[in-house]
């Protein structure tokens, strides 16, 4: 097996619009969530989320043809992808083609009201009904020709392997809220077993559209906490009432040691292990006692030969959901023992939300900046303890410590969980 | 330690021949066509009204407690519980923390009429949606739990949650080889040890009003309405689009020695698995093919076999005037021309295009093909086409000694995945 290494990354988020930029505002504790502007909620129980603000994707795509096949998911992950070549000095020396692959976690692309709008209200009969064979006469002509491709999951991969020549392996992980980490998982896997030299690997994610919003607020999942937007998501605090969603992309570059080494890349950490477990419980929420969330923790740990004591960190699901926050701490607490008081834990979402599809990601290009820089970030908003919560979640400061491995969680809505390990490297 | 070893145990199919994997076979060596008008809505004004739908749907024990069970989650429970069944796992005793689901799977259809009344509700004639109005009207128009049912992961949660499987889980979509992905990395995780046995396959149904549209206005689909028994016609001089088609085939690969060692009938050994990507564009396969010829060669060096060891090869063949004179190019040059190189037949000449689904369907195509030692023909392959000259066994099927079998899919968007499988004698 050969040794996997992250030698560069790059991020669109709701708190900066790179990855530095993003990492500065995580490490001071600033929030991202603010009152949403991409349409107008005026009177709607949930009014705030983590957009990207500010965001123009012609920066990193020149083509105007290119740009209308891509919706937002694709064009922060093509932006992330881009920075991220930038970032670990293969933009101007690309790899051998044949050995440099993707893989994206996504999902559910969000349907645009305004074009599907035009192509109902032309499908509608005289009673006001919507009239299928009209849909045939005249409501699809109101839409894109090209709109199918904007609505495939697997163009954001796709598009970054037209973009930057990646000809080797190539896969779109849709595990929900755990499909990010799951794509970096199979990324370091498929680094170790020799089937690539380079992969891009990680998330991108929008679900801040009219119908997501709709259909997240009709299942309770998302807070409607009458708060300043900034103090919504507040993970492991008592008054937590649901997550706050958020949008952007995050993607790392993983090579193999051998590879990173031999063009002289800058190593920034190293992935040492990934699992991933079911439920097989409920169908929208976790196991209560953390079964499925533990087991996922345990097989990264096997799988990464290192014993619960030599996690000096763990980058939480944390979502500010009740059942989640307080599922996670017991699943912390059966792999961890009575040490799991003494790690460090905290969540980034507590600050901008939940990415979904692009969540694990985030969390993951959080765990290797901690390392680099000997900083964990905190948990904000954690004003009231909760009983049910009693760890470390690193209350609203961020702390400076040494890093050496960290484990990052994701719980998928549905009942996936997958883990990855990274560690310091040293050759 | 030695090198583990990936079976297959089980499998699983429903298709537009209908549900079991005995009927499929039966069915497709008698080289009958699943494909006919679209009747699940009405089509009259659509360019392309034909598909290969699974008629009747099959019912699913999980349909008395969830109402709004996604199409993909349905036929993923009934190739699955085949699959999980016929491999003998319904009673036995194994450690459901060792088996796992991997899936590639399309999500449910999401309908246009449910948001006629948010989009009424927001707009005003030509003016700019009224968005409050619509948010307000989606609260009380839109079912949460159907669009909980809709999600791409929700096939493999329901799935493995029928069987208790609490180890790896997995759900990809790299379009139409998404099915086929999920079992060559499945196959790779066995390899690997993170479990003992994994469901492996993929599921989708695109036959609703927007993907139908959503094809046909990318010219993709077959728009022979009159003949729907001959509009699936890979390598076919007169081919011109696929054929919507919908269902599921999942199988259980399981570690050699944990099927062994309970005793679990072999069907065969999976041994190989290439991935790559064309980098080309987002609509069409590279012409040159290359994608999909380095994925072949690198699931053969995987598999450790010369390109004359395989006997037969399930083409992606999707009756598209691209892919099949690309696909025909790129095993050309791998196996040499007609005469040098194996069969080959493209079983969506019957059933239609599975997309996430039809890699697994296929894969499970190439088990039977070896089990049975008896190759499946292409239907509809009536006027040969002078770029795509190989041997791709028209009309009947064939006896034939095949020790290894090639399985093809290449996905819209360039994701291009083989597998090889080995036939299993003791």
């Amino acid at each position: 097996m050969r040794r996997v290494v992250v030698t560069g990354f790059g991020a669109v988020t709701p708190n900066g619009l790179d990855a530095e930029s993003f990492w500065k505002a995580t490490v001071e504790g600033r929030s991202g969530v603010a009152r949403i502007e991409g349409f107008d909620v005026t009177g709607f129980p949930v009014r705030v989320a983590g957009e990207v603000r500010g965001f123009d994707a012609r920066t990193y795509v020149s083509n105007p043809k290119s740009l209308k096949v891509m919706g937002k998911n694709i064009r922060f992950g093509v932006a992330a992808a881009q920075m991220a070549m930038e970032n670990s000095g293969l933009k101007d020396r690309p790899p051998d083609p044949a050995r440099f692959g993707v893989t994206m976690g996504s999902g559910i692309v969000p349907t645009d009201i305004e074009e599907i709008g035009d192509a109902v209200l032309a499908s509608l009969d005289e009673q006001g009904k919507f009239d299928i064979r009209r849909f045939g006469e005249e409501g699809q002509k109101r839409l894109f020709p090209l709109w199918l491709l904007k609505h495939l999951p697997n163009m954001v991969a796709a598009h970054i392997s037209i973009i930057h020549n990646a000809q080797g392996p190539n896969n779109t992980v849709t595990t929900a809220c755990s499909a990010s980490t799951q794509a970096i998982g199979e990324a370091f896997r498929i680094l170790a077993r020799g089937d690539a030299d380079v992969m891009l690997a990680g998330g991108s994610d929008s679900r801040i559209d009219p119908l997501s919003l709709v259909t997240y607020t009709l299942l309770g999942a998302v807070s409607t906490a009458a708060r300043p937007p900034g103090k919504v998501s507040r993970p492991f605090d008592r008054q937590r009432d649901g997550f706050v969603l958020g949008e952007g992309a995050a993607i790392l570059v993983l090579e193999t040691e051998e590879h990173a080494r031999a063009r002289g890349a800058s190593i920034v950490a190293e992935v040492v292990g990934y699992g991933s477990s079911f439920d097989a419980y409920g169908i929208t929420k976790p196991e209560p006692e953390g079964r499925g969330a533990a087991q996922a923790m345990e097989r990264t740990l096997k799988d990464a030969r290192m014993a619960p004591s030599e996690i000096d960190y763990i980058s939480a699901h944390g979502t500010s959901t009740i059942l989640n926050d307080k599922m996670e701490t017991l699943a912390v607490k059966t792999v961890f023992g009575a040490a799991a008081k003494t790690i460090p834990l905290s969540s980034i979402k507590s600050m901008i939300g939940h990415l979904i599809g692009a969540a694990g990601a985030m969390e993951i290009l959080v765990s290797v900046l901690a390392i680099r820089d000997g900083v964990v970030p905190p948990t904000i908003n954690l004003d009231t303890p909760d009983p049910d919560c009693d760890l470390d979640y690193v209350p609203n400061t961020a702390r400076s410590m040494r890093v050496r491995s960290v484990l990052s969680n994701s719980f998928g809505f549905g009942g996936q969980n997958a883990a990855v390990i990274v560690r310091e490297y040293a050759p | 330690m030695t090198r583990r070893r990936v079976v297959v145990t089980g499998v699983g199919l429903v298709t537009p021949l209908g549900a079991g994997v005995e009927l499929n076979w039966e069915r497709m060596l008698r080289g009958e066509s699943g494909v006919g008008p679209i009747t699940r809505f009405d089509v009259s004004t659509m360019d392309v009204r034909i598909a290969a739908e699974v008629r009747p749907l099959p019912a699913v024990p999980e349909d008395a407690s969830a109402p709004h069970l996604g199409i993909h989650s349905r036929f993923a429970l009934v190739a699955g519980r085949e699959a999980w069944v016929d491999a003998g796992l319904a009673d036995a005793r194994i450690d459901r923390a060792r088996a796992g689901v991997f899936l590639g799977s399309g999500k449910g259809i999401s309908e246009l009429e449910w948001l006629v009344e948010a989009v009424c509700a927001s707009r005003k004639g030509n003016e700019p949606t009224h968005y409050p109005a619509f948010l307000r009207a989606g609260l009380t128009s839109f079912l949460a739990a159907r669009r909980v049912e809709e999600d791409y992961a929700m096939s493999a949660g329901r799935l493995a949650a029928a069987v208790g499987a609490t180890g790896p889980h997995w759900v990809c979509i790299t379009a139409c080889a998404a099915g086929n992905h999920a079992i060559g990395e499945a196959y790779e995780a066995i390899l690997h040890g993170e479990a003992e046995i994994l469901l492996a396959g993929g599921t989708h149904s695109q036959i609703d009003l927007m993907s139908l549209s959503g094809y046909s206005m990318l010219g993709a689909l077959s728009p022979s309405n009159d003949e729907p028994h001959k509009a699936s016609r890979p390598f076919d001089r007169r081919r011109n689009g696929f054929i919507l088609g919908e269902g599921a085939g999942i199988m259980v690969l399981e570690e050699y020695e944990h099927a062994r060692r309970r005793g679990a009938h072999i069907r065969a050994e999976v041994c190989g698995y290439g991935n790559t990507a064309d980098s080309h564009r987002v609509t069409d396969p590279r012409p040159d093919g290359l994608g999909a010829e380095n994925a072949m060669r690198i699931a053969l060096e995987d598999a450790a076999v010369a390109p004359d060891a395989i006997g037969y090869i399930n083409a992606h063949g999707t009756s598209t005037t691209q892919n099949d004179k690309m696909e025909s190019e790129a095993i050309k040059r791998i196996f040499g021309p007609k005469g040098e190189a194996p069969p080959v037949s493209s079983t969506k000449s019957m059933i239609g295009h599975l997309i996430a689904a039809a890699g697994a369907v296929e894969a499970i195509v190439c088990v039977r093909a070896l089990e049975t030692q008896t190759l499946p023909p292409t239907i509809n392959y009536e006027n040969p086409d002078p770029e795509c000259d190989l041997d791709y066994l028209p009309g009947e099927p064939r006896e034939a000694q095949v020790e290894y079998a090639m399985n093809n899919s290449f996905g819209f968007g360039g994701q291009n995945i083989v597998t090889v499988f080995q036939r299993f004698s003791g």
